[in-house]
């Protein structure tokens, strides 16, 4: 089982995140090499006698429907990179779906 | 550390001072990311002018820098958050200063807490005070370096698969995790959210033991956080008559590295002598908890890491300049995040993608399970506690694994399987080896840490964490 250059382009483009050329290669040696490790569980037959593990509470516990907002050292504004009248700008939206 | 509650007393000034002296004097660890003399004296003012001294009045304390501070950046050691400042403080940061500590730095770590050495810190590696050539462990080494070189008495962590009790045990100082939902995570910048815990570094188990009595309980800001009181203080003791301790045989296999194997047979001999009972046990599926939680971890880091995009905190970067959000997104995330974390988002998409889904993730889930398991059929089964090594060997060499991700994985080989199960554990100084530290590690059921706290407080009654096991 291996990873090659473009799956590591694929996940990445999933991922939302650049990759250069120049490290697409030492890119896919890692990933295979993690995935090939984590492929071990494989060798596990299926078993599913034990309870599925939950973790926290066995019920996520409701609070009353109290709005109760938790009172800001700074707005927004201080530490987003670009907010104008109460808004996070953003560039212009492109096509969300790959063709 | 001062003991005294009630009373109101001074000290913060000083404390202030001192603590300054020494964070400037350990500046070459390079374990801190922010601290300043005005803020140690402002929180020292503070603590003075507090009606009623708390149970950690004039504490110095010290941050991993992914718990959020109003009053200093918390970057997780990441150039994504550089220069981000939080507009509220976690839980556990509220509750330690109404306790009367101050925060006195946010200390340096692996980005976003992916990593067991500290040298993934976009800001540079921590250096092991014991060994300057060595690493702290990680995640939580900057956390762990701080209070080895005792330029504070605790500290706090977190733990996604070990990221306290590894360092604690790299380090030679206590190192604890509490069961999952004892602590809020509210304010934790979230990496794996089914794994994380804050935890604490302390120089003592007492120490550690205050701070967990002051940060855990409910929190109704956090959903996964249990109704749970409080950890209490434990009852110190000073034997373990009527104490069933398992030894799980996965934990000591026969090639674990001499030193360690020397350092946890004196310790097991040591709790025998104060009347603890030992029993082999087995937690089979023990040997898959590396593999499964670098799925499971991943998996909830990629979707936890989306947030990072450019649009609401840190610098933003876009390629070409005048592209789309996509370009925004892309840019911003293969800027700002560094090797490390980019690895385990790709690897945690890919897990996560159609086709691989079944065969990677539900596979994981199901081992997860079944590790679970094996730790409560063994608590079922009249044991009380388990001890096993907390790290395969002492500090290794800066560089020495940085070249293979899975061999830097494997050093979490001992704690990982904790996590998964969401139990109490922490590590303990046990001894020496050529000068390195060496951990173990106490296991106990959901919700019991004041009796493991209990246990480890009789052992270092004992055990002197400092002298060679070899000779």
């Amino acid at each position: 089982m291996s990873i090659g250059k473009e799956e590591v382009v694929h996940v990445a483009r999933l991922a939302e995140l650049a990759v250069s050329e120049a490290e697409l290669q030492k890119l896919a040696d890692q990933l295979s090499r993690i995935v090939d490790f984590v492929a071990e569980l494989n060798e596990v037959p299926a078993d599913t006698s034990a309870p599925p593990f939950q973790a926290g509470p066995a019920m996520t516990p409701l609070r009353e429907d109290i709005v109760s907002p938790v009172p800001l050292a700074r707005g927004p504004g201080s530490f987003a990179p670009v907010f104008i009248d109460g808004f996070f700008v953003v560039p212009r939206l492109g096509p969300m779906e790959e063709e | 550390m001062s003991s005294g509650e009630g009373e109101k007393r001074g000290g913060g000034d000083e404390t202030a001072r001192e603590t300054g002296a020494r964070l400037a004097a350990a500046e070459s660890l390079n374990a801190t990311l922010h601290w300043s003399q005005e803020a140690l004296n402002a929180e020292g003012s503070r603590v003075d002018a507090m009606q009623q001294a708390g149970v950690l009045h004039a504490v110095p304390i010290a941050l991993k820098d992914n718990i959020v501070t109003t009053g200093q950046p918390s970057t997780c050691a990441s150039k994504i958050l550089a220069g981000y400042t939080s507009p509220f403080n976690a839980t556990v940061v509220d509750r330690l200063r109404r306790a009367g500590a101050m925060i006195a730095a946010k200390a340096n770590m692996d980005e976003f807490a992916m990593g067991s050495s500290t040298e993934h810190s976009a800001y540079g590696r921590v250096k092991n005070p014991i060994d300057h050539d060595r690493v702290p462990g990680g995640s939580s080494g900057g956390s762990a370096a701080l209070v080895a070189a005792g330029v504070v008495p605790v500290a706090l962590g977190s733990e996604t698969g070990g990221s306290v009790r590894q360092p604690a045990s790299f380090c030679g100082v206590v190192g604890v995790k509490p069961s999952y939902g004892r602590v809020s995570r509210y304010g934790l910048v979230a990496f794996g959210s089914s794994l994380d815990c804050i935890s604490v570094f302390g120089d003592t188990v007492l120490n550690a033991s205050r701070v967990l009595s002051v940060i855990s309980g409910h929190d109704p800001l956090e959903a996964t956080s249990v109704r749970e009181a409080p950890i209490a203080l434990p009852a110190m003791r000073k034997d373990l008559k009527g104490i069933t301790i398992g030894l799980p045989r996965e934990y000591f296999p026969a090639d674990l590295h001499p030193g360690v194997k020397a350092a946890t047979d004196r310790a097991i001999a040591t709790m025998r002598e104060l009347g603890a009972t030992f029993r082999e046990v087995s937690l089979p599926h023990s040997k898959y908890a590396v593999p499964t939680y670098y799925i499971v971890a991943p998996a909830e880091a990629a979707a936890n890491l989306a947030r990072f995009d450019g649009v609401r905190y840190g610098p933003r970067h876009i390629e070409p300049p005048d592209g789309d959000v996509r370009a925004l997104y892309q840019t911003t995330r293969g800027t700002g995040f560094g090797p490390e974390v980019r690895r385990r988002i790709l690897v945690g998409t890919y897990v996560l993608s159609a086709g691989y889904y079944d065969s990677y993730y539900n596979k994981a889930q199901q081992l997860r399970a079944q590790i679970a398991h094996d730790f409560r059929a063994v608590f079922a089964d009249g044991v009380d506690y388990l001890f096993t090594p907390t790290t395969p060997t002492p500090a290794f060499r800066a560089g020495e694994k940085s070249e293979d991700p899975v061999a830097m994985y494997l050093a979490d080989i001992f704690v990982c399987a904790v996590s998964l199960a969401g139990l109490p554990a922490m590590s303990l100084p046990i001894g020496r080896d050529a000068g390195l530290p060496i951990g173990g590690q106490i296991i106990a059921p959901y919700f019991q840490e004041p009796g493991m706290l209990a246990v480890a407080s009789a052992v270092e009654g004992v055990v002197d964490a400092t002298a060679e096991v070899r000779g």
